[in-house]
């Protein structure tokens, strides 16, 4: 029993771990959606950027953790506002139909990707050694937790903590918030809703830098890394596109389920898990847990 | 003289094909009440979207006390119209007090913010009441209320409505307009577009009768009410 007991707290805890990097993006993922309603694939190009900035920063040009962060943060961010402006705003101001949005944001991805693999390499690439603390924590019963899954919980708290506090508590925050009720009459309000997109691709971008490092130092990098973010995806599809707490919230499920399905079952059967609980939510409740509109989803 | 505050020149709105307004003028004074109406289909909202920047005009100009008016949705709320739009649109999912604060988007003097609230109090009590309350929870004619007051904390020069009347009861309604009389007469111009005739003319001191977008007549609204053709197409009597 003690070998069971030890293995779900374990299995717990990387759960948690891996949920918390899955919520930075799948909360980016769902602000976009909030505004514009439609699933933003390039997401994942943002969070490879992030991760290769962070990286180069590391290492080719010798900044702190820091400065190669913030520099990672910023790349991510900026990327995802020229996104906006070169391949969203001509197609929003043309038609209304969000599927040519979701259809552009896939060569977007398409194009982030290849552009990795064309200047900087298809090989797989690992953030230095040094740039966490690497120190296991032995807990009770041979439990153990590692310095970058505090660190990773930590920042994604963090960072969640001030995206709700942006949201709830500033100017821009009330106007984000309204025109995810509806954007045309927030225009009506005074806000100068271009502005508004921008910031908000601009929030998501920040977000998926900071889940692209992560998953950098978790597994490694390379160009493809932001396939991951169909895991993303499907926790804010689970928890209600749309939703941040929603997105929080499915992304923890998403992690608990996959850990504990490689501790227990296999790690093999993961995204076996992963996908089924995406089809037995689309089954038992579209919308989500938070989700509160049954239109179609795309 | 009067000031004249907005005038509109010849404006013209396409859609596709079809010509929604068609050279259509309009004058609106300092502190005057202007309505226009006409039946549905009219052109009569296409005209407030055109003026608010959301609708993009085919044609002719638009100035406000003597300037052109910017073609931008926010600079157009800053250069001090703001609109209650057709069917409220209030923002459901955030409370009273947040609607209100929304309004005041574009202004910084938090002083003057403040006055404002206890204005918009002064008008409707019940938005007082229902401060910390979710939009949505709102009865129809609570959340008319609410989006005027949320028009209002823009501070505006002129203050638009595009059908108020819509879907309210009859005593509501009454209420309502009541209440834009003394919004106007505490130095807000109104222009108010209506397929509530009688109503509009009641209330206004000027109207324009648009049909199939363009103008069909125009005159002091007292005449107006009197006027025979109006009576028979708009105001559902026979004279």
């Amino acid at each position: 029993m003690q070998f069971t007991i030890s293995t779900l707290f374990q299995q717990i805890i990387n759960g948690l771990s891996l949920g918390s990097v899955y919520a930075l993006i799948a909360v980016g993922y769902s602000l976009v959606y909030s505004i514009l309603l439609f699933s933003n694939f390039a997401h994942g190009g943002f969070l490879v950027v992030g991760g290769y900035a962070c990286y180069y920063l590391l290492t080719q040009w010798g900044y702190g953790v820091v400065i190669s962060m913030t520099g990672a943060l910023l790349a991510s961010g900026i990327t995802a506002v020229l996104t906006e402006f070169s391949a969203y705003k001509p197609i929003r101001e043309r038609t209304p139909i969000t599927l040519y949005l979701l259809i552009a944001s896939m060569g977007v991805n398409i194009i982030i990707e290849n552009l990795f693999v064309v200047t900087v390499g298809g090989r797989v690439k690992a953030l230095p050694q040094n740039t966490f603390p690497t120190g296991v924590f032995n807990l009770a019963g041979g439990v153990t937790m590692s310095a970058s899954d505090i660190i990773s919980l930590v920042t994604a708290v963090v960072f969640l903590g001030l995206l709700q506090l942006f949201l709830s508590k500033t100017r821009w925050g009330l106007a984000i918030r309204a025109a995810a009720c509806d954007i045309r009459t927030a225009g009506l309000m005074g806000i100068n809703v271009a502005f508004l997109i921008s910031l908000v691709f601009f929030v998501a971008g920040i977000l998926a830098a900071v889940g692209g490092i992560f998953l950098s130092v978790r597994y490694s990098l390379y160009p493809q890394l932001g396939s991951i973010t169909t895991k993303a995806f499907i926790a804010a599809v689970i928890g209600g596109l749309g939703s941040l707490p929603g997105a929080v919230v499915g992304s923890l499920i998403l992690g608990l389920a996959e850990m504990l399905t490689a501790g227990f079952i296999s790690s093999q059967m993961r995204d076996l898990v992963v996908y089924s609980l995406l089809v037995i939510m689309l089954l038992i409740r579209p919308a989500g847990f938070f989700g509160k509109k049954i239109n179609d989803k795309i | 003289m009067e000031k004249i505050l907005l005038e509109a020149q010849d404006i013209t709105v396409n859609y596709g094909a079809i010509k929604a307004l068609s050279g259509f003028s309009l004058k609106l004074m300092e502190h005057e009440i202007v309505s226009v109406i006409g039946a549905n289909g009219a052109g009569k909202s296409t005209f407030m979207n055109a003026l608010m920047g959301m609708v993009r005009i085919t044609g002719g100009k638009f100035f406000l006390e003597g300037s052109p008016l910017s073609s931008k949705n926010y600079k157009i709320v800053r250069s001090g119209l703001s609109l209650v739009p057709e069917g409220r649109r209030i923002f459901t999912p955030l409370t009273v007090e947040e609607n209100l604060r929304i309004g005041a988007f574009s202004r910084k003097n938090r002083n003057e913010i403040r006055d404002d609230y206890d204005w918009i109090f002064s008008l409707f009590p019940i938005l007082k009441e229902r401060l910390k309350q979710y939009a949505g929870t709102l009865s129809g004619g609570e959340q008319q209320m609410l989006a005027i007051g949320r028009a209002l904390m823009a501070k505006p020069k002129i203050l638009l409505l595009d059908e108020p009347s819509l879907g309210l009861a009859p005593i509501i309604i009454q209420n309502i307009f009541k209440e834009l009389k003394r919004i106007n007469e505490q130095g807000v111009s109104i222009l108010l577009v209506e397929q509530n005739a009688k109503q509009a003319l009641l209330l206004s001191h000027r109207a324009y009768v648009l049909q199939t977008g363009r103008l069909l007549k125009e005159g002091f609204s007292r005449d107006l009410l009197e006027d025979s053709d109006i009576k028979a197409a708009y105001l559902g009597q026979s004279s």
